[in-house]
């Protein structure tokens, strides 16, 4: 068992990072000031990076993405979680890979399109009503002669802004329950669909997050993405990739940078005659991270594998999820506390990466909702879980 | 035409060194290692004359331990085209590198060899110029513009006070200065292809190169530190300082 990375995972890493140093790291003050990211700058980025066949690595080639291996890929998010969510969207491409569902003429509709970074997705299943409790949905579509009609409400759907179209969660039986959930491709400029405010966040300056209102949408066959009543299922299998990747992957990348700079400030900033580093109760905040971050990677990575080798990873995924997040919460707090006065400071970044670190507790599912289902998938399955000699 | 570039493993130049505290040199224990910089601009150049359709081959040479398979690797990612490996443990020095380099020009008989100016780690600038005196080449050093012209190259050089442009007749040694171009990234499909671009192993042995170091290292130390310098109030003050000091 060997996890030193291959010679051609190094180079894609180090690629990864020297892009994000060079071309993105400038451009975060910025973004963070005016709250949004010039579109002719994010068109130059994207042709940049697009050149290099650094956008939509995840998707296969035969649709025109870069075809990585999950492993690959992990490596690849870890690297976007040093820099800014918008400069990730906007360089690398959020295609999300519930789109892989598509087929027939849905594939040079919405899929192709999405790769090539011509047409930007968002994910939209969260409701005011329905957050963790996404079988609570309100927003509903019924047949309507050979198509269907929406109409519901969605809000805190990620770059919806920018979005060209939204692939939505709704109601398709609704004596169904959970079962009764489809997923749909939805046109930003059908008629009846309407972006709502851009709702204000505590970090991810630069991103938008907005309100989706849908007032009798006519969609046609086309629209209906996957089989009917499998939405939920979707959203947990499929979405589960994204959810490593997105949240697990970036937050190992994101603490790591955050560790880099706490160590550095440990290192350099002396008191009472020494480096701060050399005090005890500095070293216990540093110690802690390194360990933290390798653990939480190493989830990571295990996870990932089990995709690649087709094993069922979603309890892995939740627990990467808890984890990762949880860690990165730590590191990051820990950082402001190393840092002090200058921690709080809006003078140096660590005060933004504190705040951008909040939601990676939140967002695609809670902390709490992902430990419940770890410990009923235990329940169940016990050893199987965690003991890799019961593993199947 | 042929270019072969030499490639070496070095410290990252983010790395803040440290010396041993016996003063035997630099701790190299779990310090990141990267492509020198300068060869980075060089394996640059060679693509882009390649692209220029002025060479149809790009090889790369390392003279260093296993692991220099990666720098050849990052520049196969690049876009060179194959690699060759001289396999030495322990330290190399210029002379003995341009020894290994004359003999691989005599079994690829490149038209052009581009070498970066010097590498980081030791900073010695010889083994462009040693390799060219070995050849009997001429040799166009500190380049920050090379525009090949049939069986020539025009070399526009940095030299103090200016630029200068001289003219060379092929096959020579060009070094690489900072300012001769930016180095690409290495692209998604690229660091696929490299994967598959085949890397050959030597030994100075099988070169008949002896690279036994020629020089002893008697003590590698920190820099001294430095001192705090005066504060002054005013400019006046300042040109009364210099002035003090006797260097205005």
């Amino acid at each position: 068992m060997d996890f030193s990375l291959s010679e051609d995972q190094r180079t894609l890493v180090a690629m990864l990072r020297r892009f994000i140093e060079e071309k993105l790291a400038p451009l975060e003050e910025t973004v963070e000031r005016e709250g949004r990211l010039a579109p002719e700058v994010a068109r130059d980025l994207f042709e940049q990076s697009k050149a290099l066949g650094f956008y939509a690595m995840n998707i296969p080639e035969e649709f025109g993405g870069g075809g990585l291996s999950t492993v690959d890929m992990m490596l690849a998010e870890e690297q976007f979680g040093r820099t800014t969510d918008i400069l990730i969207r906007r360089s690398f491409g959020n295609v999300y890979e519930v789109l892989l569902k598509c087929v027939g003429p849905q594939v040079e509709r919405w899929l192709k399109p999405a790769t090539r970074g011509e047409r930007t997705c968002s994910i939209a299943i969260t409701e005011p009503e329905a957050g963790s409790d996404a079988a609570s949905i309100r927003t509903a579509a019924t047949r309507a002669g050979g198509g269907w009609v929406l109409d519901g409400k969605k809000h805190f759907i990620s770059d919806g802004l920018f979005s060209d179209f939204f692939v939505v969660s709704a109601v398709t039986d609704p004596s169904a329950g959970g079962r009764g959930i489809s997923l749909f491709l939805v046109d930003r400029d059908r008629k009846g669909v309407t972006i709502g405010r851009d709702q204000p966040m505590m970090g991810l300056r630069g991103t938008s997050h907005v309100e989706l209102f849908f007032d009798r949408v006519e969609l046609d066959d086309q629209c209906l993405l996957g089989e009917p009543g499998r939405g939920l299922g979707y959203a947990l299998d499929t979405l589960g990739r994204v959810r490593l990747g997105q949240v697990g992957a970036r937050a190992v990348g994101k603490a790591t940078k955050i560790l880099d700079l706490a160590v550095g400030q440990a290192r350099e900033r002396r008191q009472f005659g020494k480096a701060i580093g050399e005090f005890q109760l500095i070293q216990k905040m540093i110690a802690d991270s390194v360990i933290e971050i390798n653990a939480a990677r190493l989830l990571l990575w295990n996870a990932a594998a089990a995709i690649d080798a087709g094993r069922d990873a979603r309890a892995l995924i939740a627990m990467v999820k808890v984890n990762a997040s949880e860690t990165l919460g730590r590191v990051a707090d820990r950082a402001v506390q190393i840092f002090g006065g200058m921690g709080f400071s809006r003078d140096l970044p660590i005060e933004r990466y504190y705040r951008d670190a909040r939601v990676y507790r939140i967002f695609d599912g809670t902390t709490e909702i992902h430990t419940a289902g770890i410990a009923r998938a235990a329940l169940k399955s016990g050893g199987a879980l965690y003991d890799p000699v019961e593993a199947v | 035409m042929k270019i072969v570039v030499p490639v070496k493993r070095v410290v990252d130049f983010n790395v803040k060194v440290r010396v041993k505290p016996d003063g035997s040199g630099i701790d190299l224990q779990n310090v990141k290692m990267a492509m020198n910089p300068f060869d980075e601009i060089a394996v640059e150049e060679a693509l882009r004359q390649k692209e220029a359709g002025k060479a149809s081959e790009v090889v790369l040479v390392s003279v260093g331990p296993a692991q220099a398979a990666e720098t050849i690797r990052t520049g196969l990612a690049m876009g060179a085209d194959r690699g060759i490996l001289v396999k030495v443990d322990g330290p190399v020095e210029p002379l003995g590198v341009a020894k290994v380099l004359k003999a691989i020009v005599a079994a690829e008989q490149p038209g052009l060899v581009i070498l970066g100016k010097q590498a980081i780690d030791d900073d010695s600038n010889q083994t462009g110029q040693m390799l060219a005196a070995l050849l009997g080449w001429p040799q166009g050093t500190f380049a920050s513009k090379v525009v090949i012209d049939g069986a020539s190259a025009a070399v526009t050089r940095e030299v103090d006070g200016g630029h200068e442009t001289i003219a060379l007749k092929l096959p020579a040694i060009v070094t690489a200065d900072l300012r001769l171009n930016e180095p690409r990234y290495a692209s998604l499909p690229n660091i696929m292809k490299a994967k598959k671009k085949p890397i050959e192993e030597k030994t100075p042995a099988d070169l008949g190169v002896d690279v036994a170091p020629r020089l002893k290292v008697i003590k590698t130390g920190e820099p001294p530190a430095r001192r705090a310098g005066a504060k002054v109030a005013s400019v006046a003050e300042l040109v009364g300082k210099l002035k003090e000091a006797g260097v205005i």
